[in-house]
């Protein structure tokens, strides 16, 4: 190992002082962020634009949020396994590699190390292809499998580079003088190759623990990790609860790492003793807290986006009919449509969007409702049913509704918005933020001209598209999960975006507005509905009929602050909530309305000509 | 000796194999759907045809393919110039003793999530953030640090560091100190026995990290999104758009096919002088 000998008198480039310079200062650079993030749970102001006095709150929510920690400890878990399963599997590799030279040697090398040229998305969707070939149910298996396998080849690249130059003849001198190959390996290979071994062991849980991607292509019933709650949590908003957990998480690793270090330097064990503790006690605590998953006797599982049912509700539930819920998250309906097209995915309800449930219905994915099973069904206004995407309701019942509009900021933009004109106007150049939403950004431009943002003909399309290039020098950003964030930031003034969003963010600036404009705008439906191969569909249609409930409706509309297609919740909803213009909108504007629907094959078309748009510079 | 060959291929089997189920078996089948076709509701028609490749290659999806490609030389020289003088501190200045736990601290900050930490850079450099309050409370002139570039090459630049940091600190640690010095004491200027002695010893480390940082900074999409605004696509973005959006999984797997495929080539190229030097 390296002795560092001789460093003092090599030192004519890069003399002690600068190098411990830059290396402090790239320790800053690595540590601002973490800063920040930590200073933002002790912010009592939910949003990170302004400071709102120091609180504990975030901690004590966190620890009281069920669903947070029961993904802290499903990040654990598969991140222990998975870093395990490929440092061993990476190190067994590169020692073989040392010990002797294959004949194809060079092609065997290229194998364990061609993995890493693949996208991470490429990989996710190519696993999920053969999980569900093979018929694996996806949960947690599937996701240890999964990390194991597309992190391995970065463990091997480092311990590889670690063995490089490691001495074979240190082992062969310890066979020699009698050792066995065991005695070999943990007396003289491991010491010499573990800094390696251990460095891609860091690296590996790094990337587990981090790892969206991969994670949300192959996660099922009870898997979802820390990230796919998070970014689950992008449209209704990261919560400072993450922040919160985010800090505990890396301070009770530095004490475990503090304990390590303790111990190395052959301190008492007594000392090393409290940091240790601590930190496991902090690590353990979601495992006692939530428990260890284990398949309850009858259990729904629900598949839905992020804060759209409250915990309390989710309780309710659970009492009257003796169950338990267990919540798994998405962020996009894409992610649905990929989940329950490869099947075996296990979930009872889910929560498509209007057009998805288009998609899903044509493709046979949805079991058709007993609405026999719904007495509290009529409690849905009558201009929600019978839509294009679902005639009849067959499929699907409404949840929640919102619009595709523009907030502004009242201080800045002078005059009134009441057009899609305005994300147009010169004079807010630098100033504009657009959603990052094919569908909706040409969607706008389309209404701008008055056309339906249904459009299928070419040169229509063409047009938008050109209307979009020529915004483009007015855009300050394209945005589609924390718009309102950028919004109250002062960044932009003027944003497209989705309304319960803003509806939060005009609880904390009174400054802002929110209209749909006159040209017309979207119109979304999130509905539930149960995939053809709902293990419980019974409970299922018990499930769905306790969120039509009047008090039950309403109390979801308080959590989400969408607006509720339910007539009997309406009365029962606070003013400020049932007045927010943002939440429901007046009649008027309900005529300008129209719902995405799905194009078919023209989605490829507005896809490329929004990756025009955004292609150009 | 046969023995031994038979040690080392059971050594090699379990990588093999976990690598056969979660890598190669799953890229097969990814290669079949990228001859088919886009279905109407967004599944897979069989087909045999080279559409989706000859797609790929058209001018609009080369050009941005060609961005990210200088976006992740960017990032990883940044990283390289930037990694190597702290690898070099942490393998040949600190005291043997810290050497672990400075590491370590390294790594840290990415047991949390990237796209927190995003957010947090957000904050500190948007126009009322954290940077821009500092520079006015000194009375410096405000400065537009987010949504360009620039924002996005420091995001990726975090992103990706410790990932270079890490491989030349585990092969700049087991470098020998007595060549440095011999090199010195044969009157070599420092920069001479840096260029002639150092960097050929940290060869494998350097190729390593380049590995690391170059590779998956060619799918880049969380910095250039979060930081750069959305304003500029990168393939990253486009492949994920092609598979979570579009849901065209032909088109999206043929243009990772050449995404892989041009990776593969440029390996192809620096593969000599990586063997040369890992032959040293």
């Amino acid at each position: 190992m390296g002795s560092g000998r001789g460093s003092g008198r090599s030192s004519g480039w890069g003399s002690g002082l600068v190098l411990s310079g830059v290396s402090l200062g790239v320790y800053l650079f690595l540590y601002a962020p973490i800063l920040v993030l930590a200073a933002l749970s002790f912010n009592a102001s939910r949003l990170s634009a302004s400071w709102g006095g120091f609180t504990l709150d975030w901690y004590v929510r966190a620890a009281a949020n069920p669903a947070i920690l029961a993904a802290l400890r499903n990040s654990l878990i598969v991140g222990t396994a998975a870093t395990l399963v490929a440092t061993a599997v990476a190190t067994a590799a590169a020692l073989a590699f040392h010990r002797h030279r294959f004949r194809r040697q060079g092609l065997l090398e290229g194998l364990l190390t061609l993995p890493t040229v693949a996208p991470e998305i490429v990989l996710a969707a190519s696993m999920l292809l053969v999980f569900a070939a093979l018929g694996l149910q996806l949960g947690f298996l599937t996701v240890i499998l999964a990390h194991a396998g597309f992190t391995v080849s970065y463990a091997y690249v480092v311990v590889r580079a670690r063995i490089a130059g490691f001495d074979r003849s240190l082992e062969e001198a310890a066979l020699d003088l009698g050792a066995s190959p065991l005695q070999v390996f943990f007396k003289v290979s491991l010491p010499a190759i573990l800094p390696g071994v251990l460095a891609a062991g860091l690296l590996v849980f790094a990337l587990s623990i981090d790892d969206y991607v991969v994670t949300s292509f192959v996660a099922g019933v009870g898997a979802t990790t820390l990230p796919l709650q998070i970014y689950s949590m992008v449209k209704s908003g990261v919560s400072p609860e993450i922040n919160a957990v985010s800090t505990v998480l890396l301070l009770s690793t530095a004490l475990l790492l503090l304990a390590a270090f303790l111990l190395e330097q052959g301190r008492s064990a007594r000392l090393a003793a409290l940091p240790a503790a601590i930190g496991l006690a902090v690590l353990g605590a979601p495992f006692v807290l939530v428990g260890v998953p284990a398949p309850a006797a009858r259990t729904l599982n629900l598949y839905i986006w992020s804060n759209y049912i409250a915990p309390e509700t989710l309780a309710r539930f659970e009492a009257r009919h003796g169950v338990r819920v267990n919540v798994d998250l998405y962020d996009s309906n894409e992610a649905l449509l990929a989940k329950l097209q490869a099947g075996n995915a296990g979930y009872d309800v889910v929560c498509p969007s209007d057009y998805s449930v288009q998609v899903l219905s044509a493709q046979g994915l949805l079991r058709p409702l007993d609405h026999r099973a719904l007495p509290h069904f009529a409690n849905i206004e009558a201009r929600f049913l019978d839509q294009a995407y679902d005639p009849g309701n067959r499929h699907s019942v409404p949840y929640v509704w919102g619009t595709a509009g523009i907030a502004y900021d009242r201080r800045r933009v002078l005059a009134p918005v009441d057009s899609w004109e305005a994300l147009w106007d010169p004079r807010y150049a630098g100033r504009i933020l657009m959603l990052d939403d094919a569908r909706e950004a040409i969607g706008a431009a389309l209404k701008r001209r008055g056309i339906s943002l249904n459009a299928t003909d070419v040169r229509q399309l063409e047009a938008a598209r050109d209307d979009l290039l020529r915004q483009k020098p007015l855009v300050r950003a394209y945005n589609s999960t924390n718009f309102e964030d950028v919004l109250l930031s002062g960044d932009v003034w003027l944003a497209q975006g989705w309304s319960g969003q803003f509806a939060k963010a005009m609880e904390q600036s009174p400054d802002l507005a929110y209209v749909v404009p006159k040209e017309g705008a979207t119109l979304f439906i999130d509905n539930l509905a149960i995939p053809i191969d709902a293990r419980s569909p019974a409970l299922a249609h018990a499930f769905i009929d306790f969120t039509l409930e009047a008090d039950v409706a309403a109390e979801i509309c308080r959590t989400m602050r969408y607006s509720s297609p339910n007539r009997a919740a309406l009365v029962l909803l606070p003013p400020e909530i049932r007045g927010n213009p943002a939440i429901f909108p007046p009649p008027d504007v309900l005529q300008r309305l129209e719902l995405i629907r799905d194009l078919g094959e023209a989605t490829v078309l507005y896809d490329r000509l929004w990756t025009e748009v955004k292609a150009s510079r | 000796m046969k023995r031994e060959r038979r040690i080392a291929a059971l050594l090699l089997a379990p990588s093999l194999l976990l690598l056969l189920v979660l890598f190669y078996l799953p890229q097969a089948l990814l290669f079949v759907v990228s001859l088919g076709r886009r279905s109407a509701y967004g599944g897979v028609v069989r087909d045999l045809s080279l559409d989706n490749y000859l797609r790929a290659l058209e001018p609009l999806y080369l050009g941005i393919l060609g961005r990210s490609l200088a976006l992740a030389a960017a990032t990883t020289v940044l990283c390289l110039v930037v990694g190597f003088p702290v690898a070099w501190w942490l393998a040949r200045r600190v005291p043997a003793r810290l050497r672990g736990a400075l590491l370590a601290l390294v790594v840290l900050p990415f047991w949390t999530s990237f796209l927190v930490r995003m957010y947090a850079w957000v904050v500190l450099l948007r126009s009322e953030g954290i940077v821009n309050l500092a520079l006015g409370a000194f009375g410096l002139p405000r400065a537009e640090l987010l949504y360009n570039d620039a924002a996005v090459l420091i995001g990726q630049v975090y992103g990706e560091l410790p990932f270079m940091i890490v491989p030349l600190y585990v092969s700049l640690e087991k470098l020998d100190g007595a060549l440095v010095e011999a090199a010195a004491d044969c009157g070599a200027s420092p920069a001479r026995a840096f260029a002639s002695v150092v960097v050929p010893l940290a060869l494998p480390g350097i190729a390593a990290g380049c590995l690391l940082v170059f590779i998956p900074s060619l799918g880049a999409y969380l910095a250039p999104d979060m930081l750069g605004g959305g304003r500029t696509a990168y393939v990253g973005s486009l492949i994920q758009s092609q598979f979570a959006v579009a849901r065209d999984m032909p088109f999206g797997a043929a243009l990772s096919f050449v995404l892989s495929l041009g990776v593969i080539l440029l390996l192809l190229v620096f593969r000599r002088p990586l063997r040369a030097a890992q032959a040293l």
